[in-house]
């Protein structure tokens, strides 16, 4: 608890650029972080922090590592060395970051024998949210959902790929959480609703400072979202920048071969 | 170009992840096939003194020609009920330059190599070498076995056909029924006997030696019939089969939200179950086995002999618990990743798992209680039962379910379905029935039954009793397995 409000006092005090350094900032940190399959290794991170608050964008050619990295920080997989800590405690085989994280990687984040209704009550449930919050917070979606998923009567899985996306998006985001990673959230959706997804997490970023993962493969978005950008190639950290109008430009000469 | 749709049948059956590993259970499914195999050569070569005995004075090759087509409808039903229809995924082969024709010739005709088809055939040759050759001499026997190969053709043919057309299962067998009832009734009441058409029609087939080809003509008809449906029918949206689903209302069920998490994930599960084509075949499977007892209790040879009784009374106790227990962690596997990540904790998990088939059981229980009518020993085996099933068969199944790393499809047919099932799940049987009955067998021997029935209901006293730490030692287990059910659940087959 201490170590909490000395590092808050530290946030006021010292500027931005020298954050990095400091261990007890990152709410989520991974260290020294490998994972191998069969003696090739997809990952390899020495050390990273993401701050509070930070929204984080992961981009990166396929085989990247960018879903591995995902999977490790929720202790979906199992990482040859090293650890990632949520808020200072090893996520590894433990329980206590789950309350703070909501996640959506791929289709085995959806239950796709309920109804969406039915899928949003269980999330909701399952935080301990009451009947009142659900029926606000799908309220808060109308927009974003474009009429087709709520009363459309169908089961998750027979909903379109860009409908399914939708619904798991908004159920990692219907426990209100700390943190909240997405991969490649804005493949499958239609133009508008790529645009209110994006007008969406500016919103969370800057009224809940909610702190975002993101991968995409779309260098506009992530740039338009993200205000800081790593790109990863075979496992490594490439780069590491904050997001500046030069950024765009930076990447694209980068993944131009 | 046939050819090639055959090797892709083939690779696409080899290299379907798990082909190699499931090794045991194809040992096993082979080892079952064999028995039948042999159980159906015995009674072909037996028929016609059983046919004899049935209707003495009749020449045996005559009375099986009278069933022959009551036997051609019944398989018929059953083929309707229970043949995998041949998919192709025609979208990817209809943008080649390939000639419609030879993928719908493939599409029907598939079947016709299914080895499984031509079971009948091991009861067939038997009996015509035993039954038809002495009344009808050597060509007779060969131009039998000619018709009864082509009938297996036609309903092979047609059963596909029908099942494309009517894809109405329910509505299909209540016809079925009804024509199968009426034919029937008009036999009973001697008003036009199906039976006597039969008898003359395949005894007049097999005497003349060419009219009987005719029975070629039939399957070339179901043939045919399938040509024009899908030359009807052009697009494979208009008949593929899918489970067309009216309106999916959301259900809530609200006496489980009392209890917390453990409640929604109960009544997640319960959704489960409801919602999946295998899942629900095995519900009514339970309730059919809810009567196993019936069979064995009125039968004095088996209840005298403790072994038999204690193994009914577990098994017909836990039904419900047996059936589904072998799946449970394991249905999660397609939304495993979403469970993992939530604010679930594995205690409450577990605990959830474990309070839900602690509910089957006692459900099974309650269920069975009727059978109390069959006297005090009953009473005694099926209370011992319930006892070794809540207290040991509960943690068994929860403990080897971290040990099956194999994703479930629930959406796949039901009948004899082993997708998914691994040596494991025989592994599990020891402790679960060959314990206790080996047990009950040696005490049964010094004619100690009873001390072997109160070591078996203390053994699942003590269970019920140190629930806690056990559920605790399950929970460590299933941390230990947590990556490997994560990797082995993403992995579709």
């Amino acid at each position: 608890m201490q170590d909490y409000e000395n590092s808050s006092i530290t946030l006021s005090q010292t500027p931005p650029a020298l954050q990095y350094n400091d261990e007890s900032e990152g709410i989520i940190t991974a260290s020294n972080l490998k994972k191998i399959y069969s003696g090739i290794t997809v990952l390899n991170i020495p050390a990273i922090q993401i701050r509070d608050g930070e929204s984080f964008g992961l981009v990166g050619n396929n085989g990247a590592g960018k879903t591995t990295f995902f999977q490790l920080i929720l202790d979906l997989i199992e990482a040859s060395s090293g650890e990632v800590l949520v808020e200072g405690e090893q996520v590894a085989r433990r329980d206590e970051w789950k309350a703070k994280v909501g996640s959506f990687l791929d289709e085995g984040f959806l239950i796709d024998f309920l109804t969406p209704e039915e899928y949003f009550a269980f999330t909701a449930k399952v935080y301990h949210k009451s009947e009142g919050d659900i029926a606000s917070f799908l309220e808060s979606m109308k927009d974003f959902f474009n009429g087709e998923i709520l009363g459309s009567g169908k089961l998750i899985r027979d909903l379109s790929k860009g409908n399914q996306k939708k619904t798991g998006i908004a159920a990692a985001l219907i426990s209100d959480p700390q943190i909240l990673i997405l991969d490649e959230p804005f493949t499958a959706l239609d133009p508008t609703s790529q645009i209110r997804l994006k007008r969406m997490l500016n919103e969370l970023k800057t009224t809940r400072n909610m702190t975002m993962l993101i991968s995409s493969h779309d260098l506009n978005h992530v740039t338009e979202v993200c205000d800081r950008i790593v790109v990863l190639e075979r496992g490594l950290v490439v780069k590491d920048i904050h997001t500046s109008e030069n950024t765009l430009k930076e990447l694209e000469s980068y993944f131009a071969v | 170009m046939y050819k090639t749709l055959f090797r892709h049948y083939w690779l696409q059956t080899v290299r379907s992840p798990g082909y190699y590993k499931n090794v045991v259970v194809n040992i096993f499914v082979g080892l079952m096939a064999l028995y039948f195999l042999v159980v159906f050569v015995m009674l072909g070569l037996l028929l016609p003194k059983m046919l004899q005995e049935i209707l003495p004075g009749n020449d045996p090759a005559v009375t099986f020609n009278g069933i022959i087509i009551y036997a051609v409808i019944a398989l018929l039903m059953i083929r309707y009920l229970m043949q995998p229809l041949s998919r192709l995924n025609l979208h990817s082969y209809q943008v080649l330059p390939v000639r419609r024709s030879a993928l719908v010739n493939y599409l029907v005709l598939k079947p016709l190599l299914n080895p499984l088809n031509y079971i009948l055939l091991c009861l067939t040759i038997p009996f015509s070498i035993t039954g038809v050759y002495p009344a009808y001499g050597t060509m007779g026997a060969f131009r039998f076995l000619f018709i009864i190969l082509f009938l297996i053709w036609f309903n092979t043919l047609l059963a596909p056909l029908l099942k494309r057309q009517f894809n109405n299962i329910l509505f299909g067998t209540i016809l079925f029924l009804l024509i199968a009832g009426g034919l029937a009734a008009l036999e009973y009441f001697k008003i036009f006997s199906l039976f006597l058409l039969s008898q003359n029609l395949l005894g007049f087939l097999i005497e003349t030696p060419f009219i009987c080809s005719s029975v070629m003509l039939l399957s070339l008809l179901a043939f045919m019939l399938n040509k024009r449906f899908f030359a009807r029918n052009y697009y494979p949206e208009s008949f593929e089969v899918k489970s067309k689903r009216s309106k999916a209302g959301s259900q809530r069920f609200t006496f489980m939200e009392r209890f917390g998490k453990t409640g929604e994930i109960i009544a997640l599960e319960i959704k489960l179950v409801l919602r999946h084509k295998r899942t629900k075949s095995t519900l009514f499977t339970a309730l059919f086995f809810l009567l196993y007892g019936l069979i064995f209790y009125p039968n004095p040879i088996y209840n005298q002999n403790p072994g038999w009784l204690l193994f009914v009374a577990i098994f017909v106790t836990g039904t419900g618990m047996l059936m589904f227990g072998q799946w449970i962690i394991n249905w999660d596997g397609s939304h495993f990743d979403f469970l993992m990540t939530r604010d679930i904790d594995t205690h409450t998990y577990i605990r959830a798992n474990y309070t839900l088939m602690l509910a089957l059981c006692i459900v099974s229980f309650i269920a069975t209680t009727p059978y109390f009518l069959f006297g005090k020993q009953i009473i005694l085996y099926h209370l011992v039962a319930f006892l070794y099933n809540a207290g040991v068969n509960i943690y068994v199944y929860l403990f080897g379910a971290t040990l099956n790393t194999k994703r479930l499809e629930l959406s796949r047919g039901s009948s004899m379905n082993m997708q998914g099932v691994s040596y494991k799940n025989f592994l599990v049987m020891i402790p679960l029935l060959v314990i206790p009955i080996t047990l009950i067998t040696l005490f049964g021997l010094i004619n100690a039954t009873h001390i072997a029935l109160a070591i078996i209901a203390l053994i699942g006293l003590a269970g019920i009793l140190f629930r806690e730490p056990l559920l605790r030692v399950i929970e460590k287990q299933f941390l230990r397995r947590k990556y490997a059910l994560c990797s082995g659940f993403r992995k579709k087959e």
